[in-house]
């Protein structure tokens, strides 16, 4: 085929960056490889603003607890549910000698103790123990508590601030996104299948960028995820709807529902053959996916050919809604050019041995498909830094990425929280 | 983390009566976990991917028909292989189906991903 011979681009798709209040000049690399710029963003992005943690379902019952490490800030944070079902946040430190207290990543535990002299604590913070006290000098048991982080929930998602006095609560800081997604359901919220990526070396910008287009979906997942993505009516894969949400934004991605696996995919024929999926990607049950579909916010031009509604929570986190059920993505910084990440694929508990079969086909398609983006991801990061080019260019399906770093340029630039997400 | 890893993986009549064919590829292919079975698909030559596939292919449908009877979290000891067994499919028809090679073009081997958990009722 002839370049003249292409068909034209549908029109029908929507723009999205000129409306979105977004500018459409080249974006400088210096963010993506700067540690001065790294510095500025541990301090006035991760240091600010509330930081998503995953949601309460993590910590299944009373008396659990979860650990999580935001390294940028060199914070170990220590959550806990207690008898009451109350949720907080601690520094996970000891008052004595400042040691680590948990060494575990979850568990359950009601009481905490430290495991270089025995100083003891409730899930509260409160603590309640301390061997030999009389031998301390005026101890006052009642300021050796925990160190509290500012922590909320919102629609089962837990946050924490690592602001002392966070500038503006947790419903300031989600704005419209906290409106729009009230209701937003959870199907197997109670349990994931996870994939992590302990370090890859390639800055957090970069690695989260990669997860919010599609257009390059039909180019690096040709076999994975191509024929998923894009077909003959949209074969760049553009966007069905993108929405920005103050410091959040959301986009709903196109899907191929003429897709089916070729005569020649024996296994993913069979993974798919007995189960209503109702999305080849997808690992949940149809009945349960209606209620996602059913949610005014996502997919909310209700495109019939939708693939997912991609939900960025500003800096780090993003919520992939789908026909096929939901998924949580979560970048951490480790280093200027490292990044952790992990991502927990929400699918139910298989009821017989077939679903069981198809789950285990689409974890291995995921894993896949993540680790194309791994390999892509740091060549990227190398190219970045080998000075070649200063700029990079961004068409309009890639209206995410040009939000997010403006959106991190403006909290870099402002004095206070409330002036980074005035309007 | 605390995962069922404990099965002999070798003995003789390993499998369910019926499966004996298949018992030359339960050491390497009835991984424990779901990183496991990834990991031994990611190492192993396409020559060897594709004679598990082919082996065990024709007999996926009768091996699935024949784990329907348990349920899947209290399993016989040789049925849990057999199904450790069959779920290495999708992992060597990612490389059979998908990539026509072991692993996918310009992916890096080694790398430092992992499915911490499988999924579920079983979490491997």
């Amino acid at each position: 085929m002839s370049v003249v011979d292409l068909p034209k681009p549908n029109t029908e798709f929507p723009k999205l960056t000129v409306p979105n209040g977004l500018g459409t000049g080249p974006i400088p690399i210096a963010p993506y490889i700067s540690q001065a710029w790294y510095e500025q963003e541990r301090d006035r992005v991760f240091g600010r603003a509330w930081l998503c943690m995953g949601r309460v379902e993590q910590l299944p019952e009373a008396d659990s607890f979860i650990v999580k490490e935001i390294e940028i800030c060199g914070v170990i944070a220590l959550i806990t549910r207690d008898a009451k079902d109350q949720i907080r946040a601690f520094h996970n430190v000891c008052s004595h000698r400042a040691n680590l207290v948990v060494h575990e990543t979850s568990g359950k535990g009601s009481r905490f103790v430290c495991k270089y002299h025995n100083w003891a604590y409730r899930n509260t913070g409160d603590c309640i123990g301390v061997p030999d006290r009389a031998n301390f000098f005026d101890l006052d048991m009642k300021k050796c508590g925990l160190t509290p982080i500012a922590c909320e929930t919102w629609e089962g998602w837990i946050f924490i601030n690592l602001q002392k006095q966070p500038e503006v609560t947790l419903t300031e800081f989600l704005g419209n996104f906290g409106e729009v997604f009230r209701d937003a359901p959870a199907p197997a919220a109670t349990q994931a299948f996870t994939v992590d990526v302990t370090s890859m070396r390639a800055n957090w910008k970069v690695t989260i960028d990669a997860f919010c287009e599609s257009y390059h979906v039909p180019v690096l997942h040709p076999s994975t995820l191509g024929d998923t993505f894009a077909n003959d009516s949209n074969r760049y894969a553009r966007p069905l709807s993108g929405n920005v949400r103050g410091a959040h934004r959301t986009m709903t991605t196109f899907g191929n529902p003429n897709y089916v696996p070729p005569e020649s995919s024996l296994i993913e024929r069979l993974a798919y053959s007995n189960i209503d999926t109702g999305n080849t990607l997808g690992a949940n049950d149809a009945a349960d996916m209606q209620a996602l579909q059913n949610h005014p916010a996502i997919n909310p031009n209700k495109v019939p050919n939708w693939a997912t509604e991609i939900c960025w929570l500003f800096p780090n986190f993003l919520i992939f809604y789908s026909p096929g059920g939901f998924f949580t993505l979560e970048f951490w910084p480790l280093s200027v050019n490292t990044t952790r990440w992990v991502a927990r694929m929400h699918t139910p508990v298989a009821a017989d041995v077939r679903q069981r079969f198809q789950q285990e086909h689409y974890s291995c398609r995921m894993a896949e498909i993540f680790l194309e983006d791994v390999g892509n991801l740091e060549r990227q990061q190398k190219a970045m830094e080998s000075g070649g080019k200063t700029e990079i260019i961004l068409q309009d399906g890639e209206f995410l990425l040009r939000h997010s770093i403006e959106t991190i340029q403006k909290w870099v630039a402002s004095a206070t929280v409330r002036e980074a997400l005035a309007e | 983390m605390q995962m069922q890893t404990s099965l002999p993986a070798s003995l003789p009549n390993s499998l369910p009566a019926g499966f004996e064919a298949l018992e030359p590829f339960v050491e390497y292919w009835a991984g424990a976990t779901n990183d496991i079975r990834w990991d031994r698909r990611a190492r192993a030559s396409m020559a060897e991917i594709r004679s598990f596939y082919e082996a065990a292919v024709p007999r996926a449908d009768e091996g699935l028909a024949y784990l329907e009877q348990f349920p899947l979290d209290a399993m016989p000891d040789d049925a849990t292989r057999l199904l450790r067994l069959l779920l290495s499919l999708p992992h060597a028809a990612m490389a059979v189906e998908f990539h026509g090679q072991p692993r996918a073009a310009a992916s890096p081997f080694p790398h430092g991903m992992h499915i911490g958990r499988g999924p579920w009722p079983q979490g491997w």
